[in-house]
């Protein structure tokens, strides 16, 4: 009777690291791929909240423009450019638009960094960061888009404005699809 | 060397760190979809406000200012009714007066309007069109009865001496629209309507009673304004009771007849034809308008072309009788803001 050694021998070590390196690298690389999902899921959802908020601020101002229940005769469109868009409105009743109060609020796309911005006042309200994309566009009661020169709408260019649109792209940092919205809002204005 | 004792803690390390990731993700999923479902119903809820405030505001009867609809139903000052606006349901609707009266009529609504789950607040102010009446040839206070037009009835909403005005529907009443399209179609071709006649469109009955109280303290000239040969000038008539044509009558301006309007035989007018009564063109007869016409049809009364009636846009025609009195006018949305 012979005895058979006992243990592991150099090869059944070798191939058991070599399983064992391979499992852990699948692991990980699972791990790693769901971690960045998770990142970017979270990025996607963040991009589109903030975009969404944006445009809701936009469409919330926009909508109340010219509001004018003493009948003074509110101007709703202070400022018609492609990168910026002010609108007007006595939300009080008190027959007086006050500039520093939310009665006259702006809405500013900036390029560097790339961000839009509501202004009320002097303060200055990032409302997205990271934005690729963003423009206001002008329509008339045809629904024809308005040509707008870099200094904006004069004051009779600006009579004629019955719809106001933002266009907002964002792209996150990590993600290659951008986040998109347009909103449309027409303004309310004595016929 | 023992590989159980790395290997499984590895695993059971590995594993953990995925359940850790996979219950961030499922919360931040879980996240997402509550805003989502949020923002849905916050958008429900902005289209049933605005569907509430454009629903009433369409519902408002053309007037001169807003005190009937600040007195509420009851038409009294003071009670508990004041304001109260009819609304589509889900919805409240309530008038109150505008700061700083004086001036333009205005007023101010708020609509408190539930859809999606959510629920949406907002002040409107109300203003009067200025442009006089509603854009329609034939406002009629009730649907019109079938079977009313056995002749011919022809309406043109295109104002040929007015490119820049827009073009009117043939037939306005307090009616679905589906309903008058249906009546339309039922006459079949005993009306016909221009191409660029609109077409019908929904509206609440004309204010007959107050108007005629206006024109009858206003001084009017009476029945014998109406001139058998044409080119009178445009007058404030009024004509107590029944209108009987027999010959041929001209007119312009605005005519009332407190009763019905009977012609058997030719009635040409240029402006705005009112009457609290019905209507009634018999075989043969014609009656020409350019302008508008605006029947109460209480119950009762008729509405029968039997001969020919013929209505055509004339912007100017209804400027002139608005100049001779000032004619009731549709509520209008001068302005918002969300709440």
């Amino acid at each position: 009777m012979t005895s058979r050694p006992r243990g592991a021998g150099v090869v059944e070590l070798l191939v058991g690291a070599a399983l064992g390196v391979a499992v852990l690298s699948m692991l990980t690389a699972t791990l790693a791929a769901g971690s960045r999902l998770l990142v970017a899921a979270g990025a996607r959802g963040e991009a589109e909240d903030t975009a969404q908020l944006a445009v809701e601020a936009f469409g919330f101002d926009a909508r109340r423009a010219g509001y004018d229940p003493a009948g003074v005769g509110v101007t709703p469109l202070l400022e018609a450019r492609p990168d910026r868009v002010t609108f007007a409105a006595d939300l009080d009743g008190d027959g007086v638009v006050d500039a520093a109060s939310e009665e006259v609020t702006a809405h500013a796309c900036l390029t560097s960094p790339g961000r839009i911005s509501r202004i009320v006042g002097r303060q200055s309200l990032p409302m997205a960061d990271g934005v690729t994309r963003c423009g206001f566009r002008y329509f008339d009661v045809h629904g024809t888009a308005i040509a707008v020169p870099a200094g904006g709408l004069d004051a009779v260019g600006r009579a004629g404005v019955r719809a106001v649109a933002v266009d907002v792209t964002m792209t996150p940092t990590g993600l290659r699809a951008p986040s998109q919205r347009t909103v449309l809002v027409a303004l309310r204005r004595s016929p | 060397m023992n590989r159980g004792s790395t290997t499984l803690p590895a695993a059971l390390a590995a594993v953990a760190v995925s359940v850790a990731l996979g219950g961030a993700l499922a919360e931040l999923t879980r996240v997402e979809v509550v805003l989502a479902r949020q923002r849905d119903r916050a958008a429900a809820a902005l289209a049933a406000s605005d569907a509430c405030l454009a629903d009433a505001v369409v519902g408002l009867p053309p007037d001169w200012d807003f005190a009937a609809l600040l007195a509420g139903p009851d038409g009294t000052l003071g009670t508990a009714d004041d304001g109260v606006v009819t609304a589509l349901p889900g919805c409240i609707a309530r008038a109150r007066t505008a700061p700083r009266p004086g001036g333009a009529p205005r007023a101010l609504l708020r609509i408190d309007a539930q859809g999606g789950g959510g629920r949406r607040l907002l002040d409107a102010v109300l203003g009067r069109d200025p442009e006089p009446g509603i854009p329609a040839l034939v406002w009629l206070g009730a649907p019109p009865p079938a079977g009313a037009v056995n002749g011919n009835l022809a309406v043109d909403g295109a104002d040929p001496s007015d490119p820049t005005a827009a073009d009117w529907a043939g037939l306005a009443a307090p009616d679905d629209p589906a309903a008058l399209d249906a009546w339309t179609a039922a006459e079949g071709t005993h009306v016909t309507a221009s191409a660029r006649t609109r077409p019908p469109m929904v509206a609440p009955a004309p204010p007959i009673t107050a108007l005629g109280a206006r024109v009858a303290a206003s001084h009017p000239s009476g029945a014998g304004a109406l001139t058998p040969t044409p080119g009178p000038p445009p007058q404030l008539v009024f004509v107590h009771g029944d209108l009987l044509v027999t010959g041929t009558l001209h007119g312009a301006g605005l005519v009332f007849v407190d009763g019905t309007l009977d012609i058997r035989g030719s009635f040409d007018f240029t402006g705005l034809v009112v009457v609290s009564g019905g209507v009634r063109v018999a075989a043969g007869a014609s009656f020409m308008v350019a302008g508008a016409l605006w029947a109460g049809l209480p119950a009762g009364s008729v509405l029968q072309v039997d001969g020919t009636a013929s209505l055509a846009h004339a912007e100017s025609a209804i400027h002139t009788a608005d100049a001779l009195l000032p004619l009731p006018r549709r509520a209008v949305l001068l302005g918002m803001r969300d709440l």
